[in-house]
């Protein structure tokens, strides 16, 4: 009831300052409320009639040694990992090969999504982002939350999207943002810990899933029908397959990365726009 | 035996008391009283605006690990998150309480109000040259004040970048997380600009021309000579804070590189202009405050102003020395040590006008019969907080000094010492003194000295610890203090501070009690209840549209007390007949 009020008092001032100066703030919310219009319309999907996408990603050859971090200036941070102190998240492979923090989700074929539920959260913990990559449904909640007692600030740098620069300088503090428009990806970092990346990649609809520690993905209520999939990592680039996903079936589809692909052209702010009625999305760059 | 004889001059009445509607009459007015009363009521407002964000940033200040803010919960999670002020919140709010108080609360009230008010009144003239220019320069405020007070409600928050917005913080909003926000202030500086040089047009062109016969320049109230300095400086100087503006606008906006280096412009001229409004800035914001202080000790001591002409020189002086003196605001962004030693010198120069003047206001009080009003209670304590901040401002000057304290909170102990201990010390003793010229009735005295001791000491509990918490190195914009190792032990000395600023700001609340209650309950006031000379005392309080039945005709300087031919009396006003007097009273 309270944030309802503030926002409706903040639309009312705004709009009343905005006429009195004449301007506006650069016409990202007219690309956010156009490209909110291309949305996937909200559908009842029949559970009668979904199957679920699975696999892996793997990492082939010689795993890249991650950077230590030097986190000496944060004491309490540092304090939370083992002797060998922390390391950077870019590339995790598991004991078994598999490859952690690949963003996978449908790029085309999607023609319709359930409506947004629930909030995805990301949280601060020993000064480093949990999770370091995140999936999010265009106009879903993001509670970003501060397990730190010390300041940190979350500094989205989106293309398509809204950006936001906030601080939460102590353990507890909680802010709830979101973004309106797909977008893969959108980095976040912080500046008083160089060391502190995280990725969010927003589509619009919720068939998306990131790879846990061991690899493996699962994408689960996926309308029955022909889809092409597309995997992301922050280092190694991007990847697609192809899909057919059965009412009541699995289909799996996996993804083989390599040292070799260090260095690939990874994506960063690109926009998703979903195109009615031809029953596909199509990926493109905003130039 | 002395009586007043208010001279007819034989000059035709020019106005008429006429049916007027209401919106003429309250709301889009052009006679320069009720101007001067809604300059008032609007920076009274944003007086308490100011202090309440001010209050905000003492709680973080001293409690910054505590959370739990009182009434937090009123405020938006964009500002106040879990019960802590956030770190962008508490930068608008540093930002936000400086640019309020200077350009919202303070120079209005001085100028705004006591421009408008007395100029007319004391030059003895029915109203400004150009009345609908100064109903202009008044509404040009109020999309100045409703800008100001949206941009705290846009996404991003209010203006950041500190009140003098520098360059490149101010101009890229990917740095300060501030966009909207910070244009929608510079664009309430444009109308604030456009309006305080209307203004200042008005004020000069009034005293150059409308003064009644025989008000020559030497027979001026103190007050008008430094109001008529203050809108030379204005005009002179808000054109550049106003240019420099929408240059800032047009770098966040439509891609220019005035201030921004990645495109060949230079952050240092955004301080250079910044400056070079700026230091003229601080002395609109001190010559009035000046020159009511020097009406009202006069008046207080019932002894004319002492050196009468050394303080028009010393005003006229100021103002000059104020226009060479800006880059002793910028010893630490990098200069030419010759250039630095300049300004440095010129800088100690201001000390000498300056003292000329605080010596003049001793010596306008040396063995005079005091009337302590509380009027005379804040011109007095003006004087005193004057010095120190004075003398503060001389530690400064020095570029080797200025050098270990610049940002820190040294400087904002200064300013306040300037800004609230004199500019607003000095407000406060004009609302008391001319408050029953302006609404006939007089503020209730009891609930006046309380409100003046009050804010004394608290005022002095507030500021002067800051001395010392920035001479151990504060710095002046800082969030929270607590994670420094050299700024630990500070903390009881911040609590204090801030406690005190509470003080500070409920007693302000007695004096809005004193200033509402008076306008019905105070006692009656004649037309001239301090027995004062200037010419608005000789004319019925409030005095009517027009503010005379015929313009009267001055034939004494501004401060004739304890005139030794006047013998019933200690006072001769300005338009009294010589010849009635006393033969000998009329060559003063």
């Amino acid at each position: 009831m309270r944030s309802h009020f503030w926002n409706r008092s903040a639309a009312l001032l705004a709009v009343t300052a905005m006429a009195a100066c004449g301007g506006g703030d650069g016409g990202s919310s007219e690309a956010a409320d156009e490209a909110g219009e291309a949305a996937p319309a909200a559908a009842q999907v029949d559970p009668s009639t979904v199957g679920t996408i699975s696999g892996m990603a793997n990492f082939g050859g010689m795993v890249p040694e991650m950077a230590a971090i030097d986190m000496s200036a944060e004491e309490e941070c540092a304090a939370g990992y083992g002797p060998d102190g922390p390391t950077a998240q870019n590339v995790l492979v598991s004991d078994g090969g598999g490859l952690a923090n690949v963003f996978v989700y449908l790029s085309e074929g999607v023609s319709a999504a359930p409506a947004v539920s629930g909030a995805a959260t990301l949280d601060q913990v020993n000064c480093r982002y949990t999770p370091h990559v995140l999936g999010v449904q265009s106009g879903q909640d993001i509670e970003i939350s501060n397990s730190d007692n010390l300041l940190h600030n979350i500094n989205a740098t989106p293309t398509e999207n809204r950006g936001f620069n906030i601080s939460q300088p102590r353990a507890g503090i909680t802010s709830t943002q979101r973004f309106q428009v797909a977008e893969v990806m959108v980095p976040v970092r912080c500046d008083v810990h160089g060391w502190m990346q995280a990725y969010i990649g927003v589509v619009d609809h919720p068939y998306f899933a990131v790879t846990d520690a061991n690899g493996s993905y699962s994408i689960a209520n996926v309308p029955a029908g022909d889809y092409t999939l597309t995997a992301w990592h922050e280092e190694f680039g991007t990847m697609t397959e192809s899909v057919t996903v059965t009412a009541g079936g699995t289909a799996e589809a996996s993804f083989e990365y390599s040292a070799e692909m260090t260095g690939a052209d990874v994506p960063m702010g690109d926009a998703l726009v979903l195109e009615h009625g031809t029953n596909r999305i199509r990926v493109e760059r905003i130039q | 035996m002395a009586t007043i004889v208010a001279e007819a001059t034989g000059q035709a009445i020019l106005h008429e008391e006429h049916e007027q509607s209401f919106l003429r009459k309250y709301i889009f007015s052009t006679d320069h009283k009720v101007i001067a009363i809604q300059f008032l009521i609007y920076t009274l407002f944003f007086l308490m605006i100011g202090g309440l964000l001010a209050m905000l940033m003492r709680y973080q200040i001293a409690w910054p690990a505590r959370g739990q803010l009182p009434l937090g919960g009123i405020f938006p999670e964009s500002m106040v998150a879990s019960g802590y002020i956030l770190p962008e919140f508490y930068n608008a709010l540093v930002t936000m309480h400086g640019s309020v108080m200077v350009f919202l609360a303070i120079m209005p009230m001085l100028v705004g109000v006591w421009a408008n008010y007395l100029i007319p009144l004391q030059l003895g003239t029915h109203d400004m040259a150009f009345p609908r220019l100064n109903m202009l320069s008044f509404w040009l405020m109020v999309p100045a004040g409703i800008l100001t007070l949206a941009s705290f409600f846009v996404i991003g928050g209010a203006a950041g970048a500190g009140w003098t917005l520098y360059a490149p913080l101010s101009a890229r909003p990917d740095l300060s997380g501030v966009g909207l926000g910070q244009i929608m202030w510079l664009a309430a500086l444009v109308f604030i600009g456009l309006s305080s040089i209307l203004g200042s047009v008005n004020y000069i062109t009034t005293t150059i021309n409308l003064r009644a016969p025989g008000m020559t320049w030497m027979r001026m109230p103190l007050t008008i000579w430094s109001l008529f300095i203050t809108a030379i400086l204005a005009l002179l100087a808000m054109p550049v804070l106003s240019a420099a503006g929408i240059m800032l606008v047009f770098d966040q906006t439509i891609g220019t590189s005035f201030f921004l280096p990645e495109g060949g412009g230079q952050p240092l001229l955004w301080q250079h202009l910044f400056w070079f409004f700026g230091h003229p800035e601080v002395y609109i914001l001190i010559l009035p405050a000046m020159g009511f202080t020097s009406e009202i000790l006069s008046a207080g001591s019932r002894k004319p102003v002492f050196g009468y002409k050394a303080m028009v020189l010393a005003l006229v002086s100021i103002a000059f020395l104020g226009f060479i003196v800006w880059g002793h605001h910028m010893f630490q962004s990098g200069m030419n040590p010759m250039l630095g030693l300049t300004f440095t010198v010129s800088t100690l120069f201001i000390a000498v006008p300056s003292a000329i003047k605080t010596f003049n206001w001793m010596g306008t009080m040396w063995r005079g019969n005091l009337q302590l009003h509380t009027a005379m209670l804040f011109a007095i304590g003006f004087v005193a907080m004057f010095a120190i901040g004075g003398l503060s401002g001389v530690f400064m000057a020095s570029t080797p000094v200025d050098i270990y304290i610049h940002d820190t909170y040294f400087i904002v102990a200064h300013i306040h010492y300037v800004l609230f201990g004199g500019s607003l010390f000095a407000l406060f003793g004009a609302i008391y003194f001319w408050y029953p010229k302006m609404f006939g009735r007089m503020m209730d005295e009891t609930m006046g000295k309380i409100h003046f001791w009050l804010t004394f000491v608290f005022f002095n509990l507030v500021f002067f610890p800051m001395h010392g918490v920035g001479m151990v190195g504060m710095m002046r914009r800082i969030y929270d203090s607590t994670g420094y190792a050299h700024l630990q032990g500070i903390e009881d000395s911040n609590a204090l501070i801030t406690w005190a600023a509470f003080g500070l700001f409920a007693s302000g609340f007695l004096f809005a009690f004193n200033f509402f209650w008076s306008l019905k309950k105070g006692r009656k006031a004649e037309a001239n209840p301090w027995n004062a000379t200037t010419l608005e005392w000789q004319t019925p309080s409030p005095p009517k549209h027009g503010n005379w039945e015929e313009v009267p005709v001055v034939y004494h300087g501004p401060h004739e007390y304890s005139h030794p031919d006047v013998e019933d009396k200690d006072w001769l006003a300005q338009n009294e007949r010589p010849d009635v007097v006393s033969p000998a009273a009329g060559s003063h």
